[in-house]
Formats: C-alpha cells, sequence, structure tokens
C-alpha cells in the first residue's frame, strides 16, 4: 500500500486539474483526462452531450479559494 | 426502475479540492443524470453522501432541464458547508449510468432540491432520500470503489436488521 492509501488492485482515477482553476470541467470516465474546459457551465454541458464516455464534474477551485466541508 | 441485477463497480475519483494535508483527494462519485420531459443533461459527477437526507444539485441545472423553480414543490433551508442554503425540490428523472458502458442506465424518480449558486465540484449530491433509499450502495476508501446494487441486498447479506 502506498502512503497516500492507494492499493495496488484497484486505483482511483486520477486527473490532473492544474490550469483549470475558475472553469467547469468534464472528464473521461475510463482515463480521468479533462476533455472539456469551459467558464461557462453551459459551454461544457452541450460539448458534453456529443461524447460518450464523459461526464461533467463542475467548478474547479483556485488554490486559495476556501473549501467548503458540503456544497460549495 | 430498472435495478443492476448485479453491482455496478465505479472507482473511486479524484476531486480537485486539496483539504487533506496537500493529499489528492479521491471521493465516491457515480455519473448519474437528471431528466424531465424530454429534456436531460449529460452525464454529471454524483457524490455519494450517505450523510446527506436529500439529493441536492446547482440550479444552474434547472436551465438546462427547462425547469421553473418558481413553480416549486417546496423550499427547505439546508445547512451544509457551515453556510445555509435555500434548496427549491421539483420531482424529476434521475439515470445512473454503468461505468462501463453509459448506455445501460437505470431511472427513478426522485424530489432533486436546486440550490442557488452551487457550482462546485460534485454537480450533484446523492443523499438518503431519492438515492440511498433505491440502491444498496457500499463504499470502500481503502478498495478505492463504490457498488451498486439491489436495494435488497443488504437484507439479502446480513438479514432485515430490526430496531
Amino acid at each position: 500500500m502506498e502512503a497516500a492509501g492507494i492499493i495496488d488492485c484497484v486505483k482511483p482515477t486520477r486527473t490532473d486539474f492544474k490550469g483549470y482553476e475558475g472553469k467547469y470541467v468534464a472528464t473521461d470516465t475510463r482515463t480521468g483526462q479533462v476533455v472539456i474546459a469551459d467558464e461557462d457551465l453551459k459551454v461544457v454541458l452541450e460539448k458534453a452531450r456529443q461524447l460518450d464516455h464523459v461526464v461533467v464534474g463542475g467548478r474547479v477551485p483556485y488554490a486559495d479559494e476556501p473549501i467548503y466541508v458540503g456544497l460549495g | 426502475m430498472a435495478e443492476p441485477k448485479t453491482p455496478w463497480l465505479y472507482p473511486y475519483r479524484e476531486d480537485p479540492q486539496q483539504t487533506r494535508l496537500g493529499q489528492p483527494v479521491f471521493r465516491p462519485f457515480v455519473p448519474v443524470s437528471l431528466a424531465i420531459e424530454g429534456a436531460s443533461t449529460p452525464e454529471l459527477e454524483g457524490l455519494v453522501d450517505t450523510g446527506a437526507d436529500a439529493i441536492l444539485t446547482s440550479d444552474l441545472l434547472a436551465d438546462e432541464l427547462g425547469l421553473d423553480l418558481a413553480d416549486n414543490e417546496g423550499e427547505e433551508l439546508h445547512a451544509v458547508g457551515g453556510r445555509t442554503v435555500i434548496a427549491r425540490y421539483k420531482t424529476v428523472s434521475l439515470r445512473l449510468h454503468h461505468h462501463g458502458d453509459p448506455s445501460i442506465r437505470c431511472e427513478w424518480e426522485a424530489p432533486v432540491g436546486f440550490v442557488d449558486g452551487w457550482h462546485s465540484f460534485g454537480l450533484v449530491l446523492l443523499g438518503n432520500v431519492g438515492f440511498l433509499d433505491q440502491f444498496t450502495v457500499t463504499a470502500s476508501r481503502f478498495s478505492q470503489a463504490v457498488a451498486v446494487e439491489d436495494r435488497n441486498s443488504l437484507d439479502d447479506r446480513f438479514g432485515v436488521v430490526m430496531a
């Protein structure tokens, strides 16, 4: 087992969110890669409709934004 | 409602929030979409939340569904994340999508609370009424995965729990 709690047999889906701060993003469910990013959620939703294996996540916060425990 | 006959498995997914000592945060997200009267959203990250009583989502999605939230089924004030938010409820269809084949899905209706100005990661919060009363959900941080299966599965595994 690794220090972060990632076990060998099952790995969570990782995503590199760097560079997408402040934008809404959609990711590929198979790879975790960001495939759509825009400051307007409507644009992301519209583009996501046209792609398979894509899920709309939400807005990526800036590093200095306060993090809410629940809804943010 | 079409229920998963075998457990549908989803790996934990990374959340862009960095809340635990600089370590990546992994959460039990499952892909869901909302639908009503011919309109639907694309697949959305749904956060399984056993501590939440209801299904909550962003009011930004109401426009996508053509919903008039002024014509709602009730409003509730919720305390979440150290603040209060107002949720306006409407009954819509929810779809849970299979991880490997998104065209395979199960669909049911549930009241959803639309929260003003909610735009954080995980656009749908999947709580007890409307989600956890529809399925047996097993989440394991150790296994880094969440399993969604027939709602009778827990009783089948452990017997009916008497109060």
